[in-house]
This record gives C-alpha cells, sequence and structure tokens, in this order.
C-alpha cells in the first residue's frame, strides 16, 4: 500500500518531480567537465603513474625494494591491503544490509559506495598479489591449477587461501551487485542521450532496458535475494582476513575477538571513508538535496557505534591478555602500548575510540565541514589499527634476537599513495560517466512513498 | 520458458495509456485489470510497489534458480577441495585430518559466488536482455525519466476501445494511443512525436 509518511522527515529535499531527479543527476554526464573535476582527475592520474612507477620497481628488482625485513614480512603491504579491504566494506553493508533492513534513506547513497567497495578492492588486492614477488606465475599460488610440479595443490587448509576466495567472490559480486542497479539509470541516460557515441555506449550495457513491469518484479527479487546472500558475504570476507593473523601462533595475533572486531572496524573505516567523499562529492556536485544532512548525520551515528565496539575490542584484547596468563601474550600489549611504536598505539586509540565520541553532540553530527574532518580522522586511524595489529606484534615476536624496528621505503610509500591514484581516478571517472546516485531508488521516495 | 504475450509485436493492436503520476497510474492498472482488459505490460522509469498484484503478475521463480547455483556453487567446492585435498595429494598440515572444518570458508564463499552469477545470469535471460540490445518497447523516451506506460491488448470483438480510453483517460493518462497495422493511432489532442503539451511537473 502506498501512502506519504507524515511522521518521518523528506529523504530527498526541494520538493522535486521525477524529471527533476533525473535533470539533476545527469547533470555531471551531459555537461561538459568542471574546473574542479578536471584538476582532481589530473591529480588522480599523477598518483596513479605513481603506482605504476612504484610497482614498476617492485617487478624490476623485486620485493627487496620493500622495507621487510627477516622479523617483519608483513609491513605497509598488508596493513595498507587490510586498511583498502575494511573500506571496502560500507558498499555492500549499505546496500544489502541497509536493503534487508528498510532503510531508505541508503538510496542517494548506495551506488556511490558500492563504486567505492569496487574501487577500493581493487586497490586492496594490488598488495598481497604483488607480495607474491613473481606474480606472473602467482596464479598457481592462488587458484587451484593443474601445475607443472606434480600434482600439488594449493592448501584449502589455510586462511590465506580462504582470503583468495573470499576476496574474489567479493568483488565479483560486489560488481553484480553495482552493475545490475546501474542497469536502469543506464537506460535514463540512454534515452536522454543526444550525441552518437553516447547513445551506442549507453545503448550497449543499457541491454535493452525497457522499464517493463515484469522486468523490474524480477529486478526485484534479484536485488532482495543479492542482498540477502552479500550480508553472510561481506561478514564473511573481513572474518576472513581476520582469520588470517587469528589462526597464527604470533602473540597479538591468535585472539577469538578478531572477527567480530575486524568486521566492526571495517564497518567504521568504510563509512569514514563514505563521508570523506560524500561530503565533498554532494557540495561539488551540488546535490544536497539527496545527499541531506539528515543521511550524513545517520552515517555519523554508525560511525560512532562502530568507533565505539572497536574502541572496546582493544580494551577487550588486553584485558583478555592480562587474563590469559601468557607472558608471551601480555608482553605483545605492553609492548604496543609503550614500545618503540608507542606513537601508532595512541594515534588509534585517539583517532577511532575517542574522536567519534564527539558525535554524541548533534551539533557534530550536522556540520559538513567537521563531519568531513573527522571522517579523515577515522581513516588515519584505521590505518593505524592495522599497522599497529601486525608491525608491533611482529616487530617483538618470541626471540629477541629477531627483534627488528621497521620502517617503510620509498617504494612502499609509493604504492601506497598510489593507490590513492587509482582509488581517485576511478571515482572520478564513475562520477562522470555514471550517474552518482541511484535516479531509480530516488524517484520511489520522492513522496515518502512506503 | 518465455511468455509469448511479452512480445508486444505479436500482438496486431497494443493501446498505450501514457501517465506522469505514479499513484493515478497504479489505480488506473488495478482498475483496467479488474475490468477484464489483457494489460500486455507496464513501462515505469523507477519500481512501483503493489503494481505486479495490481496487473495480476504471479511471483518470480528466480529465488528457486538461485537456489539451485547456490547448491551447485556448493557442490563444485566440496568436489575440488575433497578431490585435491583427500584424494589426489592428501596435505597433512599439523597432524590434522585432510577433511575437516578448514573447508567452510571457500564451501560458503563457492556458494555465494554461483547464487550471484546464476541469478544475475539467469534474470538476464528470462529478461531477455543482452549486451547492446535495442529498447524494442520504447513507447515514449521519457518512460525511462518520468512517464509511466500501460500495454493493453485490443484485439478481439469483445473490446471496447472507446470505453477504455475514457477509463485511462479519467484515470489520469496524459495521452493514450493506438498501435495498429497502419501505425500509431492517437486518442488525444496531442502531437506525441513533439511531446505532451502538459507541463511535466503539474502533476507532482
Amino acid at each position: 500500500m502506498i501512502h506519504d509518511s507524515v511522521i518521518r522527515p523528506q529523504l530527498v529535499t526541494g520538493d522535486k518531480t521525477l524529471h527533476d531527479v533525473t535533470t539533476e543527476i545527469c547533470r555531471p554526464i551531459e555537461n561538459k567537465p568542471t574546473t574542479s573535476w578536471t584538476v582532481g582527475f589530473i591529480l588522480s592520474v599523477i598518483f596513479l603513474g605513481l603506482l605504476l612507477l612504484s610497482l614498476g620497481v617492485t617487478l624490476a628488482y623485486g620485493i627487496g625494494t620493500w622495507g621487510l625485513n627477516k622479523s617483519v614480512q608483513w609491513g605497509w603491504d598488508i596493513t595498507n591491503f587490510v586498511f583498502w579491504v575494511g573500506i571496502g566494506h560500507a558498499g555492500t553493508l549499505i546496500s544489502a544490509i541497509l536493503l534487508l533492513f528498510r532503510q531508505k534513506w541508503r538510496m542517494s547513497i548506495n551506488r556511490s559506495a558500492e563504486a567505492m567497495t569496487i574501487f577500493a578492492v581493487m586497490c586492496a588486492a594490488i598488495f598481497p598479489l604483488f607480495h607474491m614477488g613473481r606474480i606472473w606465475v602467482g596464479g598457481y599460488w592462488v587458484f587451484p591449477l593443474p601445475n607443472a610440479f606434480g600434482s600439488l595443490w594449493v592448501n584449502f587448509h589455510s586462511p590465506l587461501l580462504w582470503d583468495v576466495f573470499a576476496i574474489s567472490t567479493y568483488f565479483s559480486v560486489s560488481l553484480v551487485f553495482w552493475y545490475l542497479g546501474l542497469i536502469p539509470d543506464i537506460a535514463t541516460v540512454r534515452d536522454r542521450a543526444k550525441t552518437a557515441g553516447r547513445k551506442f555506449w549507453y545503448n550497449f550495457f543499457s541491454m535493452g532496458w525497457t522499464g517493463s513491469v515484469r522486468t523490474w518484479n524480477r529486478y526485484e527479487v534479484v536485488s532482495l535475494v543479492l542482498a540477502g546472500i552479500s550480508t553472510p558475504l561481506v561478514l564473511s570476507v573481513h572474518t576472513i582476513v581476520s582469520m588470517d593473523f587469528a589462526t597464527s601462533v604470533v602473540p597479538g595475533w591468535h585472539t577469538t575477538i578478531f572477527p567480530p572486531y575486524f568486521v566492526a572496524g571495517a564497518i567504521f573505516s568504510g563509512f569514514g571513508m563514505v563521508l570523506t567523499l560524500l561530503v565533498i562529492a554532494r557540495k561539488v556536485m551540488n546535490y544536497q538535496d539527496f545527499i541531506t544532512i539528515g543521511h550524513l548525520e545517520a552515517m555519523c551515528k554508525v560511525v560512532m557505534l562502530t568507533g565505539t565496539m572497536v574502541g572496546l575490542a582493544y580494551i577487550t584484547e588486553f584485558f583478555v591478555a592480562a587474563y590469559s596468563g601468557v607472558e608471551y601474550e601480555q608482553y605483545a600489549f605492553i609492548n604496543r602500548a609503550t614500545g618503540p611504536y608507542w606513537w601508532a598505539y595512541w594515534s588509534m586509540m585517539t583517532c577511532n575510540l575517542i574522536a567519534p565520541q564527539v558525535f554524541w553532540f548533534k551539533w557534530a553530527r550536522t556540520t559538513p565541514w567537521f563531519i568531513f574532518m573527522l571522517s579523515i580522522v577515522v581513516n588515519v586511524g584505521m590505518w593505524f589499527e592495522r599497522f599497529v595489529i601486525i608491525v608491533t606484534s611482529l616487530h617483538r615476536e618470541y626471540l629477541p634476537a629477531g627483534w627488528v624496528m621497521y620502517s617503510p621505503t620509498l617504494t612502499e610509500i609509493g604504492i601506497f599513495l598510489g593507490t590513492f591514484g587509482l582509488f581517485f581516478t576511478c571515482f572520478f571517472l564513475f562520477s562522470k560517466f555514471l550517474p552518482v546516485i541511484n535516479m531509480a531508488e530516488v524517484k520511489g521516495i520522492l513522496k515518502n512513498r512506503e | 520458458m518465455i511468455d509469448k504475450k511479452l512480445y508486444l509485436d505479436n500482438n496486431k493492436t497494443v493501446m498505450f495509456g501514457i501517465f506522469e503520476d505514479p499513484d493515478k497510474f497504479l489505480h488506473t492498472v488495478a482498475q483496467v485489470n479488474q475490468n477484464g482488459a489483457n494489460i500486455l505490460d507496464c513501462y515505469t522509469p523507477f519500481p512501483i510497489h503493489g503494481i505486479e498484484k495490481a496487473m495480476g503478475l504471479k511471483r518470480s521463480l528466480l529465488p528457486v534458480g538461485a537456489f539451485m547455483s547456490g547448491c551447485l556453487g556448493f557442490i563444485t567446492a566440496a568436489t575440488i577441495q575433497l578431490y585435491m585435498m583427500h584424494f589426489d595429494w592428501p596435505m597433512v598440515i599439523g597432524n590434522k585430518p585432510t577433511i575437516g572444518v578448514s573447508y567452510v570458508p571457500v564451501l560458503f564463499e563457492m556458494s555465494v559466488l554461483f547464487t550471484a552469477f546464476g541469478m544475475a545470469f539467469m534474470f538476464f535471460v528470462r529478461s531477455k536482455m543482452i549486451h547492446g540490445k535495442l529498447p524494442q518497447e520504447r513507447i515514449d523516451f521519457r518512460q525511462t525519466d518520468d512517464r509511466m506506460v500501460v500495454a493493453i491488448a485490443t484485439d478481439g470483438p469483445s473490446v471496447n476501445k472507446s470505453e477504455l480510453s475514457n477509463m485511462l483517460f479519467n484515470g489520469g493518462a496524459v495521452e493514450v494511443k493506438e498501435r495498429t497495422n497502419h501505425g500509431y493511432e492517437d486518442f488525444t489532442d496531442v502531437d506525441i512525436t513533439k511531446g505532451s503539451n502538459i507541463n511535466a511537473s503539474a502533476n507532482h
């Protein structure tokens, strides 16, 4: 039954008609690129060049060009991998879990969050792939392919292999979900297209979509089922990433709290990045009526909740280490907080646990520039979380003879900065060629239809 | 498997009612359907909930296909893991059994992967969608923007066309036209090739 809610505030403001939605969301696609878009895109491409250069150096000289050493075999590479995978979680969370919970505010932001997911997972994949060294023979190491060394297969007991399956499934399912959601909107752009090139390409990708109710009917079923399976998928992905650590015997890693703690952290960092992007995008693309302060506020609440969960996990880890009576475990945590990497630990605590508490205040949740600053703090904090877990645990393991300090090389820094280039290049292209907001879904909530 | 009624070209004459208000559209479609008209399809720029009931559509069987794809993924993952880890080259690590809970993550991921791809594939096949296909039933360029179209078969002696067009107009249609073997016959005073003279935002 359709009715207008009189209690809830409008999800889309500005009293828009269906045609207004189409015109406003298609505007960046149909107009010439703006100066801010061009400048941003060129900057991103420069950083993308840095990525290619750094990866080229890695391939030419081997991963000896990274600062990894005999004790810290995982440094910035896996830190960045987990950082990007975590960011990639918000997209599916917003589109799948919020769809199951019938949270209609997701509709203005799910498209860009899903795009972010896909680009973030692409950035993430670079790190473990290049860490393998000879990436051109890597197929044998990560996929169960018959190989030249006899019938020796990949090890299905290893969480690292589970990770290969989890990340590649996550990437491909997210891509399918994203593309399916795009088809009706691509058809809208197609039907408005003026140039031959645009007509051809949007027609090619719209797959003959006409908006038939029979197709919509199936489409809705597909969306619901995809959301249903994506929900456990998104939870499983970071659970499995956490098992890379949790199933090892490294003090500071083998804790049973890791799966839920990593999932909360992923949602936290994902929403942090969504806020970073959308606070800018809504302003630059003039989408304030679609991505309202209400949307930002709702996301800030999620950030505050998950930040607190992550903070609770940090404290619980300390308690469990103390309670376990295992001196190696206890030392790992004392070393985290007071050892040579104390600054990383306390950056993490400040950014992830303390900083998001300002969102208890309504002013903080409803002031875009402040939200933007806080979202950067969250991103930094979550990067430090992964750095703390990986580097502080590895640099002082069981044998003091193997204790080392780790610092990144220029190549590692180049790859990390370069992944931002890849991420933003993809995002700028996406915002130029595809509708950043899901027009079809937004049209359905114009009058608070329920 | 494919419903022949989906092809609008198979029907000699089809009447199209074009609407600009989703609520009026939904109400009229339900009314037309109750009066026994043969609604071929409707075209809307966004999913209007309840219209499938108003049109008398059945629930899609795609979830069954999705479940079967998921099962196929599960079986594939189980077969691969059992064959590789247990039969072909038993890999004993830490004296742990070669069959165990460590199979679960890959079983789960493969089931999800197959479900998603199987379902998407079946959706495209069932909806006859393929890359590069031209939109065949595009009655109005704005049916993907802000207009809703209902397509009603008007063959046969029992169909009273003027009553049907009146019903559509009274329900709030901004245009009613009929496609016959000779082309379009317009029931409105508006020249359809040049678009409607009605202000698009007037009804919202």
